[in-house]
C-alpha cells in the first residue's frame, strides 16, 4: 500500500539541473551505424552517444563531471560499464529500465543520502544493432516469443489486439486515432531535431498508410534511432545556485500490472487501468495537482494505443471517451491539454520516453518562449509511462 | 511431413504441453491446492505458489476477445496477411492463436462463440498439432 503521507515529504525535493541529448535528425540520415565502417559523421556507439549528450547536460548545468555522485542508467548501457567508459567515480550506481524509473530511483537514492547529484543516462544503437521486436529475432518479453508458433508477435501486435478490443467496446474508430499520429507530426515541425521534422502527415495521408498489424498502420508505430540522453538530477536546495531554472519532482507514483501479462489480460481486459488508478491515486495527492493542473502532458508512445489509455486511466476523460477526445486539436499545442509537444517517439525520436523528460523539461524551463512550441505559462508538466506490465508517471514543476 | 511453424518456447513443461497435442488435447496446469488454472505453463501456481499441478483437458470452447491481421510477414511460414486472435476461453485463461486456413477474420463480432480446431505443426523439436479455434 502506497503511503501518500511518505510520499508528499519527497515533493520537491530533487529538481533536474541539466539536459542533454543527442542529433537525432541528423545522425538518422548520415545512417548513424555505430560500430560499422559505415559510420555517419556522429556516429557512435550507445556509450558515445550517451556520452555525447553528458557533455551536453553538464554544459547545461554548469557542472563539473566531478559533481556527479549517482548514476541511473537504461537502454543498452550497463551501470558499471557506463561508469567506467564515461571516467565517473560515483557512490551510487544503478540499472533501470525506462527513463521514469529511473528519475524515481535517483530522487529515493537522494533522499536516503546515498548520493546528492545523479546523472540519469540513457543511450541506445538500436538501429545500428537490428534490434528487433517481433518475428523470430523477436528479444523481451515472453509474449513477444511465446506466440511464435501461431505466427502472433511483436509489441505492435499487442498494441494492435488492445486497439480492437478499445474499438469493439467503444465503437472508437481509425479516424480517430489517426489524430495521435497526425498531432505528433504536427509537433515535429517545430522540432529542427525531429527525424520527422520537414515530414508533415494529414489524417488522409494517414489513412492511406499501409497497415503492419491491422488496425494499427505504420505511423501508429514509433520510430527506431540510435541516440543518447542524459539527465541530471540534484538535491533541491543545491539546485537553487544552478545556471538554469531548476525543474522540481514534484510528484511520482508507480504501479505494477504483471499478473498474467503473457495471456495480454491487463491489456485486454483491463486496458492498464488498474496500474493507471494505482499511479493517479500516488502522482496526484503527492504533487497536490490533478489533471485540471496539467499544462504540458507527456506520455510514452511506442504506439498510438497508449495515448488513447492513458489519457482514460488518469482521468483526462471518461473511459472509452479518448478516440474523441483527441480531435479538434485538444492535445496539440495551443490546445487544452498539449500532449507530446517535441514529436515523442513517433515523431522525434524513440529514445525509450528519455526525450519526453527533456522535453517537459524544456517547456517548463520556457525555453521556446516567443516561439510556436512553446506551451504559453507552462507550469505543470505530467509523464506517464504504461506498457510491460507496469505504469509509472512523474510530476514537473517549474521551481520559483 | 507436418506444416513447418516457427519455433516452440521449450523447456520440460511446455513439452509436456505439447505432448497432449498429438492426441489433440488443449490441456492446461491446475493447481492441485487452489484449483487455479495457469497459461502459459509455469513451475508454480501465481496464486498460492504450490508446485503441485494436474493437466486438465478444456472444453475447447470460448469467445471472441480480440483480433488483428498481420499485413506485414514476420515469419516466412506464416506470409502477410496472417491473423491472430485472443480468445477468452470458457474456463477463464485467454488463449492468444491464429485461425483455420479459410477463416475470414473480418467476419468476426465481439464475443463470438469459437470452438477448437487443430492444425499439424512441425518444428526443429519435432511433429505436433497446433490448437487454435474456429467459429463454432
Amino acid at each position: 500500500m502506497a503511503r501518500i503521507d511518505r510520499l508528499k515529504a519527497l515533493k520537491d525535493t530533487v529538481a533536474i539541473v541539466g539536459i542533454g541529448d543527442t542529433d537525432y535528425l541528423s545522425d538518422y540520415r548520415s545512417g548513424a551505424k555505430g560500430n560499422t565502417s559505415e559510420r555517419g559523421s556522429g556516429a557512435l556507439d550507445a556509450y558515445g552517444l550517451a556520452a555525447k549528450a553528458l557533455r551536453r547536460a553538464l554544459a547545461d548545468s554548469g557542472l563539473k563531471k566531478s559533481a556527479i555522485d549517482g548514476i541511473s542508467v537504461s537502454g543498452m548501457l550497463e551501470e558499471s560499464r557506463t561508469a567506467e567508459v564515461l571516467g565517473l567515480d560515483p557512490a551510487w550506481c544503478h540499472s533501470a529500465s525506462m527513463a521514469s524509473d529511473s528519475v524515481i530511483e535517483a530522487v529515493q537514492a537522494i533522499n536516503a543520502g546515498l548520493c546528492d547529484t545523479v546523472l540519469c543516462l540513457y543511450g541506445t544503437a538500436q538501429r545500428s544493432a537490428n534490434v528487433q521486436y517481433g518475428g523470430p529475432q523477436a528479444s523481451g518479453q515472453l509474449s513477444y516469443s511465446f506466440y511464435a508458433p501461431w505466427g502472433m508477435t511483436s509489441q505492435g501486435g499487442l498494441y494492435a489486439m488492445a486497439f480492437r478490443r478499445h474499438q469493439l467496446m467503444y465503437g472508437t474508430t481509425e479516424e480517430q486515432l489517426g489524430a495521435v499520429a497526425v498531432t505528433f507530426r504536427q509537433h515535429a515541425q517545430l522540432n529542427p531535431n525531429a527525424i520527422m521534422y520537414g515530414k508533415p502527415l494529414t489524417l488522409e495521408d494517414y489513412l492511406q498508410t499501409r497497415y503492419v498489424a491491422r488496425p494499427l498502420r505504420l505511423f501508429d508505430y514509433c520510430l527506431v534511432n540510435d541516440g543518447g540522453v542524459a539527465l541530471i538530477l540534484q538535491r533541491a536546495d543545491m539546485a537553487k545556485d544552478a545556471a538554469q531554472t531548476p525543474i522540481s519532482i514534484s510528484g511520482f507514483g508507480w504501479r505494477e500490472a504483471d499478473r498474467e501479462n503473457t495471456q495480454l489480460r491487463p491489456r485486454l481486459k483491463d486496458f492498464y487501468h488498474s496500474a493507471h488508478h494505482g499511479v493517479r491515486d500516488q502522482v496526484y495527492p503527492m504533487s497536490g495537482f490533478g489533471p485540471k493542473d496539467i499544462d504540458v502532458y507527456s506520455t510514452y508512445d511506442s504506439f498510438s494505443t497508449h495515448v488513447l489509455l492513458t489519457l482514460e486511466g488518469f482521468g483526462f476523460c471518461g473511459e472509452g471517451e479518448s478516440g474523441a477526445f483527441i480531435q479538434d486539436g485538444r492535445i496539440s499545442i495551443g490546445g487544452e491539454l498539449p500532449v507530446n509537444t517535441s514529436g515523442g517517439m513517433m515523431s522525434e525520436s524513440y529514445m525509450q520516453s528519455w526525450n519526453h523528460q527533456v522535453e517537459l523539461v524544456r517547456q517548463l524551463r520556457h525555453t521556446y518562449e516567443g516561439g510556436p512550441r512553446q506551451v504559453a505559462g507552462a507550469e505543470v508538466g505530467q509523464y506517464v509511462f504504461d506498457g510491460s506490465g507496469r505504469c509509472h508517471s512523474v510530476i514537473y514543476t517549474r521551481g520559483n | 511431413m507436418a506444416t513447418p511453424r516457427p519455433v516452440r518456447v521449450m523447456d520440460p513443461l511446455n513439452a509436456e504441453f505439447w505432448a497432449f497435442t498429438l492426441d489433440k488435447e488443449l490441456r492446461v496446469q491446475r493447481c492441485t491446492s487452489c484449483s487455479k488454472l495457469r497459461w502459459p505453463c509455469a513451475a508454480i501456481c501465481d496464486e498460492c505458489l504450490s508446485e503441485a499441478y494436474e493437466w486438465v483437458r478444456l472444453s475447447g470452447r470460448g469467445k471472441a476477445l480480440s483480433w488483428i491481421v498481420f499485413e506485414r510477414s514476420y515469419f516466412p511460414e506464416y506470409p502477410a496477411p496472417h491473423p491472430a486472435v485472443a480468445v477468452e476461453l470458457d474456463e477463464g485463461p485467454i488463449f492468444v492463436c491464429t485461425l483455420p486456413p479459410g477463416v475470414d477474420v473480418d467476419s468476426l463480432t465481439d464475443g463470438q462463440s469459437l470452438v477448437l480446431d487443430w492444425l499439424d505443426g512441425e518444428d526443429q523439436f519435432g511433429e505436433y498439432n497446433l490448437p487454435v479455434f474456429k467459429p463454432a
